[in-house]
């Protein structure tokens, strides 16, 4: 009977997995070719909602994995301050482990500053966000902190050759309930966590490398969103303190 | 009795659920896979980067690669090698440098800063996000 009762629960256990299993493919399977429009429309309605944004400012940590020539996978962490003011201005900082730097953009220039090492290059930029950040990774190499969704047309560029969009659930960042969305593209897969109720803003973004072996990501959680931030014009643009030294880009 | 009749339920209800579920997750997966395999094949031939949050991706990792290899020069520099300004010898101009060598000293040149050590000036540059040094003919 003992023995009847523990077969019939790895039935039961089986069963489980099965109807686990079926309801998964279920969810994934729904639409051809895989890409739900729930997670499509919610991915839309957030990055609408940022780029129709005036202005705002966030906080984020930014969280790199890597892997180190001995095999070993470490974090790195950097923290990041953005503050945007369509249509022609960024001011970035990023402090952390790797870096401590302030990215400026006022509409004419665009000046990167080492705080720490006294140094800062300033280069003439063009008229728009979007032309400058385009720029600035093209031309200069440049990262800027969330990048991705500060374009104002980020739905077309992040949707590129997506074939799976998948709504995972819901999950709570910072005491924020989102929807926590998935989406394939080749070589990438990118996670975003927006906002269920209220404004549709992001507060968590992972962007995985999934042409490696190793699967490295990037984490972003944000934080401290502002979507009316009082700021002077004057602050995109860089003053050098007393001694820092002016140096050049090299050209990539 | 009743045990069996329960197992007997539970297995046909097993059964079916595969029948019904497998083939389809397979038919599912199998193009999904060829669709993904071929165009990542396409992108590596063409030598691009594919997509956009690719190369964010990209970029950050290359920069965190370039400092915990900086990392580990430093920590082995510190165990095992000499100063290498001393024993230094010329390089191409326009090598670059993650870190400057031991013993340089700063020398303005008609308002830029320059660094002298084994033979050699530097400058120091941006290359993407990151400070370098690049070795430089003083004007």
């Amino acid at each position: 009977m003992r023995k009847l009762n523990f077969r019939f629960s790895t039935v039961l256990f089986a069963l489980g997995v099965f109807t686990l299993a079926a309801t998964v493919s279920t969810g994934v399977r729904a639409q051809s070719p895989a890409v739900d429009p729930a997670a499509t429309r919610i991915l839309k309605r957030m990055t609408d909602y940022l780029g129709g944004l005036q202005k705002f400012s966030v906080h984020t940590q930014n969280t790199l994995e890597d892997e180190l020539d001995s095999g070993h996978r470490i974090d790195i962490d950097v923290s990041a301050s953005v503050i945007v003011s369509r249509p022609n201005k960024i001011l970035a900082e990023r402090k952390g482990d790797l870096i401590d730097q302030i990215f400026y953009y006022n509409g004419k220039t665009l000046t990167l500053y080492n705080p720490s090492d006294k140094v800062y290059a300033t280069v003439s930029a063009p008229g728009t966000i979007e032309e400058t950040l385009d720029f600035a990774r093209e031309s200069l190499g440049l990262a800027v902190p969330i990048a991705d969704l500060v374009y104002r047309n980020a739905f077309p560029l992040l949707m590129q050759d997506v074939s799976l969009a998948v709504v995972v659930g819901k999950a709570v960042i910072g005491g924020v309930k989102c929807n926590h969305l998935l989406f394939s593209r080749p070589s990438v897969d990118f996670q975003v966590w927006v906002a269920d109720s209220g404004n549709p803003l992001p507060y968590k973004y992972v962007v995985t490398d999934t042409g490696t072996p190793a699967r490295l990501s990037i984490t972003t959680v944000m934080s401290d969103w502002n979507v009316a931030p009082t700021v002077s014009d004057s602050r995109f643009t860089f003053v050098p303190p007393p001694g820092t030294k002016q140096i050049t880009f090299l050209p990539l | 009795m009743k045990t069996t009749l329960r197992i007997t339920v539970a297995t046909i209800a097993l059964v079916l659920m595969l029948i019904a579920d497998v083939p389809v997750l397979f038919e599912q997966l199998v193009p999904e896979a060829y669709a993904i395999f071929g165009v990542r094949r396409r992108a590596r031939r063409r030598g691009v980067i594919v997509g956009y949050s690719m190369g964010e991706a990209a970029a950050t990792s290359a920069e965190a690669n370039q400092a915990a290899a900086q990392k580990q020069a430093d920590a082995q520099k510190q165990a095992a090698a000499p100063p290498p300004a001393a024993t230094g010898k010329p390089l191409p101009l326009g090598t670059v440098v993650s870190a400057l060598p031991a013993g340089c000293t700063s020398t303005p040149v008609g308002g830029e800063e320059y660094y002298y050590c084994g033979g050699n000036f530097y400058r120091a540059v941006f290359q993407g996000n990151q400070l370098v040094y690049v070795t430089a003919q003083p004007k």
